[in-house]
């Protein structure tokens, strides 16, 4: 059985979608943590749920970054476990220096709810293995997923592969219009140099099953399994 | 010793503003000539600290752990002593 850990702070609110999400996954099981006693000894992979932790009081991702979940997930992250930020987890993991960048107000000045296009930019990750080049349709519900970084910075996730996920059209070409929030390069999800931490701004788990409009994000999560057991076609170690 | 330090929140010059953007938007909207808005944060912080070195120090980790974040946004501070009642 792999043993996913699902991170609750305060204002998480997708935490609870994860698990049912993974429940279709087989030989997963799930356990939510309260980020104040988050012991993640024993787990296979994290998972940072979206929501509004703290009310995106000060910067969404600011004040969870110095929660004691945060600080157990660091280490969690240096020992190369998986971890999956989605959404506000993906905010978090930028704040908490476990990603590159920081996400920023939508530059369309809307809060965005909508079916969006990526592209799967990198299979070497526990997340996305196999699935390069595919297009993927997923939700988004966010005001802030403007992702920046300095152009050093940019270029260097371009040329090391750490760009994970690009908005596109239906067709995978990443235009203007298929942006939804400003992103530098429509930069939808990145990777840190080791490639075990994803973050990214749709919700796989919101996208499992034909109920839901869509499944796309079932092999996100489902691809942790044979990531872990080496079965997958992935370089991640 | 009581200290307050007033912190100002800006994003980077190279960074974009989306909110400064609507503000500009919208003061054109009412009539002024505005080419360019930058919005930012005050933060005004009261705290102990030993001494003044130490009330600098405090400050500064304050402004580089949690109240800004480096990847987007600078800081700058004054710092004054409370007056003893």
């Amino acid at each position: 059985m792999t043993r996913v850990a699902l991170l609750r702070y305060p204002g998480t609110w997708s935490e609870r979608d994860f698990q049912h999400a993974f429940s279709l996954v087989p030989e997963i099981e799930t356990e939510i943590l309260w980020h104040e006693d988050a012991d993640l000894r024993g787990f296979d992979a994290a998972i940072v749920p979206g929501g509004f932790t703290y009310g995106d009081y000060l910067r969404a991702g600011a004040i969870a970054k110095i929660s004691p979940a945060t600080k157990a997930l660091r280490r969690f992250a240096d020992e190369g476990k998986p971890v999956l930020g989605s959404c506000n987890g993906f905010q978090i993991l930028c704040e908490a220096g476990l990603l590159p960048g920081a996400l920023l107000r939508n530059a369309g000045l809307e809060y965005r709810c909508d079916w969006i296009h990526v592209r799967v930019e990198q299979e070497r990750t526990p997340w996305t293995a196999g699935m390069a080049g595919r297009v993927l349709r997923m939700p988004i519900g966010h005001g802030e997923g403007c992702f920046v970084a300095d152009p050093d910075t940019i270029a260097s996730l371009e040329e090391s592969g750490r760009v994970v996920f690009r908005y596109t059209d239906a067709r995978g070409a990443a235009t203007l219009e298929s942006n939804p929030n400003g992103s530098i390069s429509n930069i939808a999800g990145v990777t840190n140099e080791a490639g075990n931490v994803v973050g990214l701004m749709p919700h796989p788990e919101r996208c499992v099953e034909a109920l839901l409009g869509g499944t796309d994000g079932y092999q996100i999560l489902a691809n942790l399994t044979g990531a872990l057991a080496g079965t997958a076609p992935a370089i991640y170690r | 010793m009581k200290y307050v330090a007033t912190l100002h929140v800006r994003p980077k010059a190279e960074i974009r503003d989306p909110q400064g953007e609507a503000v500009s938007a919208a003061l054109r909207a009412l009539g002024f000539a505005v080419t360019a808005v930058r919005t930012g944060k005050e933060m005004v912080v009261t705290f102990d600290a030993a001494d003044e070195p130490a009330a600098l120090d405090a400050v500064r980790t304050m402004g580089q752990e949690l109240l800004a974040n480096p990847v987007i946004e600078v800081y700058e501070f004054d710092l004054k002593e409370l007056a003893r009642a």
